[in-house]
């Protein structure tokens, strides 16, 4: 089965971010959803920044995320932006990890007014990690969470986790990040170049 | 099995009083600790090399040179020597010089540098940090095996009937370990030449540490030089030790919490389970210490970095009186646990008794190397 984590990046609990981000993993079929709220481990992404590795718990979160065959990415927009301990997250990234991944983003903020955030600032962010970004990004603002009965946003919501479903299926045959102690080059090679 | 410090050399104040060395006193400070390592019985002395502020060991051949003529036993290394910045041919002849005037008790520890403004500083990239590690190293050991040198690479001017003088003591360069946290390159190429491979550990969790140095004992004896258990192994580490382990704890606590290098991340516990850190008792040391072996093996250098997050220059000579008198039981519990053909730590005298014993010299590889790195 095809393996998908989501990194929930909300502060509040309960989050609206989370609460998109399950939606989300709802409308994905076929797939093992693994959930990860950020907040849990704030501390770790700090120490993991000064220090320069992870605690246990963070290792096998990030160990996740790149083998997982796709991400959901939901932040909350801040200061027209993905917030920092989003950004953080993905800094600790090794380079190279999430190239050809799909990555389904969304957002969630105060008023309409900063949708956009998601194609300025996350959509970006992604194409510079080289993940291939779900066409479709969702925001939700206060008022989605109010509106009755089949909503815009449960539309949007469908489509992108439709997207992301084809979009795994198409690259669930592309390599994996490699291994560096298994796909090292041979020293005569290294000395050849 | 070789034990030892190890120095980066920094000029930090102390946080308990706001003190800050001058460069004269840290300088100073690094030669006295090399003195009492030697006197307290330790094997070896590294400092570190940098080329920016708060650092001061830019010169490490003049550091270990002043240091060679006031100390009688002691092997002085470095951690590490950058093999990416500096030009091969500099290292070639400081060092065999250093190695003349201490007369062998020299080896190295090449590292490739991680701060970025150093190699444009000296006319390098830091993405070529590999290749400049790899074509440096193949060119000093050429100078120090080949007495006279015809080369031409990408990163320096050619040479043309080059001899690097002086030449190597006894005809026997000095022992290079290859130092790299987290690139199996380096790992590769240390195994390569059947060079040494020290892991400095001081940050990392124990699984890491263990999976870089299997990579180089099984890549070692994959280039034939031995079996993966033959493959010679340093680690890094660090500890804070007083007779009471809450007493260790409650004086090293403020340096851990505002070092530059450990401060305002993990507290001093989540990071002493998760590095080799050990702040305590001797037994606790001696304990944690020995736990080293069980996830890389029975290996030959141990090096501590005790002067570190601004202590005192008084308290670090403190720390050094408190090893020296752990050092016994060390020595006698790794050797109790050590398998037998376990390779010792190179020293020259080994290798020039090695090399007179065969009738040859110890660099057995020295043509095949040239026709490799010449694209033949």
């Amino acid at each position: 089965m095809t393996s998908v984590v989501v990194i929930s990046a909300g502060l509040s609990q309960p989050s609206s971010t989370r609460l998109l981000a399950d939606k989300l993993s709802q409308a994905v079929t076929g797939a093992d959803v693994t959930v990860v709220e950020l907040r849990d481990l704030a501390q770790d992404i700090t120490n993991h920044l000064l220090t320069g590795f992870p605690s246990p718990a963070l290792g096998s979160v990030l160990a996740q995320v790149v083998a997982a065959d796709g991400l959901i990415a939901v932040t909350p927009i801040f200061s027209a932006s993905y917030s920092g301990l989003f950004k953080s997250f993905f800094d600790l990234l090794d380079p190279g990890v999430l190239e050809g991944k799909p990555v389904l983003i969304a957002a969630t903020g105060g008023s309409a007014r900063h949708s956009l955030a998601l194609e300025h600032a996350v959509r970006p962010l992604f194409s510079y990690l080289k993940a291939v970004v779900v066409p479709t990004a969702v925001y939700a603002a206060s008022e989605d969470w109010a509106s009755s009965g089949d909503s815009e946003l449960a539309g949007r919501v469908r489509r992108a986790g439709a997207q992301l479903t084809a979009l795994m299926a198409g690259v669930s045959a592309a390599p994996k990040a490699k291994d560096p102690f298994e796909d090292f080059v041979p020293f005569a090679e290294m000395l050849k170049k | 099995m070789q034990f030892g410090v190890f120095t980066v050399g920094d000029v930090t104040p102390d946080p308990t009083t706001g003190v800050e060395p001058t460069e004269r006193e840290r300088i100073k400070a690094m030669v006295s600790i090399a003195q009492k390592a030697e006197e307290v019985g330790l094997d070896v002395f590294a400092t570190g090399e940098h080329h920016n502020p708060p650092f001061v060991p830019s010169s490490p051949t003049t550091l270990l040179g002043y240091i060679a003529a006031t100390t009688e036993k002691i092997i002085l290394s470095t951690s590490t020597t950058l093999i990416t910045t500096n030009d091969p041919v500099k290292i070639a002849e400081d060092y065999a010089m250093l190695q003349q005037l201490a007369d062998g008790r020299v080896d190295l520890v090449m590292g490739r540098g991680n701060t970025g403004p150093v190699y444009p500083w000296f006319g390098q990239d830091i993405r070529n940090g590999i290749d400049l590690a790899l074509e440096n190293y193949a060119l000093l050991r050429r100078l120090w095996t080949e007495d006279v040198v015809d080369w031409e690479g990408k990163f320096r001017t050619p040479l043309k009937g080059f001899t690097a003088t002086p030449r190597p003591l006894d005809g026997i360069p000095p022992f290079v370990w290859h130092g790299s946290i987290r690139s199996p390159e380096i790992a590769e190429q240390a195994a390569y030449y059947g060079d040494g491979f020290l892991h400095n550990h001081i940050f990392w969790p124990a699984e890491h540490t263990a999976r870089m140095v299997k990579f180089y004992r099984q890549r070692f004896s994959h280039y034939g030089h031995g079996t993966p258990e033959q493959a010679i192994v340093g680690l890094g580490g660090q500890f804070f030790m007083r007779k009471k382990s809450q007493d260790a704890v409650k004086e090293f606590r403020p340096y851990f919490d505002n070092a530059p290098v450990y401060g305002h991340g993990p507290s001093l516990e989540d990071f002493s389970q998760h590095t080799p850190l050990t702040v305590g008792s001797p037994q606790q040391v001696i304990d944690r210490t020995l736990s080293f072996r069980e996830y890389v093996g029975d290996y030959q250098r141990q090096l501590f970095l005790i002067d570190h997050a601004g202590l005192p220059l008084k308290t670090v000579l403190e720390q050094l009186d408190q090893l020296g008198e752990i050092l016994p039981t060390l020595r006698a519990e790794f050797a109790s646990r050590r398998a037998p053909g376990t390779p010792d730590a190179p020293t020259h005298a080994a290798r020039l008794a090695a090399s007179v014993a065969s009738g040859q010299n110890t660099i057995e590889d020295a043509s095949e190397l040239a026709s490799v790195s010449s694209g033949e």
